[in-house]
């Protein structure tokens, strides 16, 4: 049986927790809108166009390091790619929105194509800056797409809190500002703007917290814990909860469960993190589910 | 009730104005409306009444702003209609499904939101709001209801809170100031009898004839429920494509429906248990004089149905 103070003591588990806290503010905040708008495929595509903007950085990174610029400001899971990886995702989001909003294409044809050209981009890129590499004589890191997909809370330095929490708090202050006008649009999106919201604005918006949030989590846990805590709390939340109020307080404490029992698994089990959160919030979700049958 | 909840300006001003107004949806095959003009005073209620695709709901999304016109001009309130909609000058009632009923709000919440989303973060819905917010519950009977889930209304009870809401809309400046609010100038009703019967219906015309009767709001009604217009309002308007009929229901003839309905007079909704049959123009009706659409009771009898109506003559 693990002892919670152990956690506590552990030094990488420290700063995996204050991480992970900051991915809980973040994912619950935007969790019951992603679960009631059903957007959850959307914060599959945006965090998919991630690996688009994952080989932009990576042929950007060994081109100028070939023609001579120091690249030190590039390196792989540094800032500048995180900026680079925001852009392109949050461009995806747009472009998103655009589609859903502006042609009579229908949306999630819009994220599946997006979603897989990215990939496939990602891929490509990936690819020809090995080749690049190679040709150049350019040392060049390999990223593996494991890392990606899963991540590790527990790599993540006091560095990545610090980004980690100022981004959590950015999305929330940005959420809290707009929170009366972006509940009317999505609560009624077709009556919203004849009462002068304006909808494309929230539309837009709403896209570009989801994809610095799913982005942001994406960096610090992984694809997939990623969109669990996306996805998870919401709908937990939703089982447990009947007003705005309480369905968001139910969505913080399951996010907080599942970080640390994940984390608590993790260290007795000596595994990743992701997978046990991603886990103990499936289960958290079956016994929401159970509770409100019963 | 009176003074600040009553709509503000002057009777007979023109809210709603069509000026030669046509509109083609793109790539459609030809023009969901054409050469529209009509004007709707300040106080009046207009139905609009026509078949599907006749232009009704295109005619309504004209005036809220959220189409433009191919040619002509819409003005609301004096002003571009985009504008006096985020002004937040007219309330719009939608068909009900609209709304994500999921949500996890309370019946006034969601009236709330149209009074109190230009409310700033940092500060709360102020007492006035919340007081005007009562009010409208209380005029379309859900005060009852306040504390209820969204969810879980009845049909007939989540059209009055969208009709509370729409009596919520807050013109800017209003409301989040913390001031006293007013009834906004125009509501505008998109097929609001879909999906209710016809116990809930006969309410739903109580409560529109309460709402005009205390707040004195100009009425847009879009409906394909000739009862429903001609028990409501003071006129009516027959639109497929082209406005074939802008005047009293009253003076409504079954010539002019047969025109509007192209000949399927059988198929209009309300029609039915209604006294209804043809006679040539300025020719008296030896029974009602001109048909009498404001009379709603069903009658008995051979002639009571639509299908004697306007192809048989009387």
């Amino acid at each position: 049986m693990i002892n919670p103070l152990d956690m506590l003591r552990d030094p990488f588990m420290q700063s995996a927790l204050v991480t992970g806290l900051a991915l809980v503010a973040l994912c619950a905040s935007v969790s019951v809108l992603v679960v009631l708008k059903r957007l959850a495929f959307v914060g599959q595509g945006v965090s998919h166009s991630a690996f688009g903007g994952i080989g932009l950085a990576a042929v950007l990174s060994v081109g100028l390091a070939g023609a001579g610029v120091p690249t030190g400001w590039l390196t792989q899971g540094g800032v500048v790619e995180f900026v680079i990886v925001l852009a392109f995702c949050v461009g995806a989001a747009l472009l998103m929105a655009a589609i859903a909003d502006r042609t009579t294409l229908h949306v999630d044809t819009g994220i599946g194509l997006l979603l897989v050209a990215s990939m496939a981009l990602g891929g490509v890129l990936v690819e020809a800056s090995r080749k690049i590499a190679e040709a150049t004589g350019v040392p060049v890191g390999v990223r593996s797409w494991e890392s990606v997909l899963f991540g590790s809370l527990a790599s993540n330095g006091w560095n990545d809190a610090i980004i980690a929490w100022g981004v959590a708090l950015a999305v929330l202050l940005t959420l809290w500002v707009i929170r009366r006008p972006l509940v009317f649009w999505a609560f009624d999106e077709q009556a919203s703007p004849a009462f002068g919201v304006p909808s494309r604005r929230m539309s837009a918006i709403l896209m570009v917290v989801l994809a610095v949030v799913v982005v942001t989590s994406m960096k610090l846990a992984g694809v997939v814990p990623a969109t669990a805590m996306l996805v998870l709390p919401g709908a937990i939340a939703l089982k447990l909860g009947s007003r705005m109020g309480t369905v968001t307080a139910w969505a913080v404490v399951s996010g907080v469960v599942g970080l640390l029992a994940g984390l608590m698994c993790s260290m007795a089990f000596d595994v990743q993190p992701g997978p046990c959160i991603v886990l103990i919030l499936t289960a958290l979700f079956g016994v929401a589910a159970a509770v409100r049958r019963g | 009730m009176s003074g600040p909840h009553q709509s503000a300006g002057e009777a007979g001003e023109p809210i709603v104005e069509f000026e030669d107004v046509s509109f083609a949806y793109p790539n459609a095959e030809g023009p969901a409306l054409e050469g529209v003009s009509l004007r709707v005073r300040r106080g009046q209620r207009l139905g609009i009444l026509g078949p599907n695709g006749g232009g009704k709901s295109t005619l309504l999304k004209l005036a809220l702003g959220l189409l433009s016109p191919s040619s002509g001009r819409v003005r609301v309130l004096g002003r571009d209609p985009g504008e006096a909609r985020a002004l937040g000058l007219v309330g719009y009632v939608p068909q009900k499904t609209t709304a994500e009923l999921g949500f996890p709000l309370t019946v006034t919440q969601v009236a709330t939101m149209a009074a109190a989303w230009r409310v700033p973060a940092w500060r709360p819905v102020p007492g006035a709001v919340r007081e005007r917010v009562r009010e409208m519950l209380d005029l379309v009977g859900v005060a009852d209801l306040a504390q209820r889930a969204i969810g879980g209304l009845s049909g007939g009870q989540l059209q009055r809170v969208m009709i509370a809401r729409a009596l919520l809309a807050a013109p800017r400046g209003e409301g989040a100031g913390g001031g006293a609010m007013r009834a906004p100038a125009l509501l505008a009703l998109d097929e609001p009898m879909v999906g209710i019967d016809a116990v809930g219906q006969a309410r739903f015309a109580e409560l529109l004839q309460r709402v005009h009767r205390e707040l004195g709001v100009t009425i847009l009604i879009v409906s394909h429920d000739l009862r429903a217009i001609a028990a409501g309002c003071d006129e009516v308007a027959c639109l497929a494509r082209r406005l074939h009929y802008h005047a009293s229901p009253t003076g409504l003839t079954p010539r002019v429906l047969a025109e509007v309905f192209s000949h399927d007079v059988a198929g209009i909704a309300g029609l039915a248990g209604m006294h209804i049959h043809a006679h040539g123009p300025g020719e008296a009706c030896p029974d009602t004089g001109p048909v009498g659409l404001s009379v709603s009771a069903p009658r008995g009898g051979a002639r009571g149905g639509a299908g004697g109506g306007a192809g048989g003559g009387s």
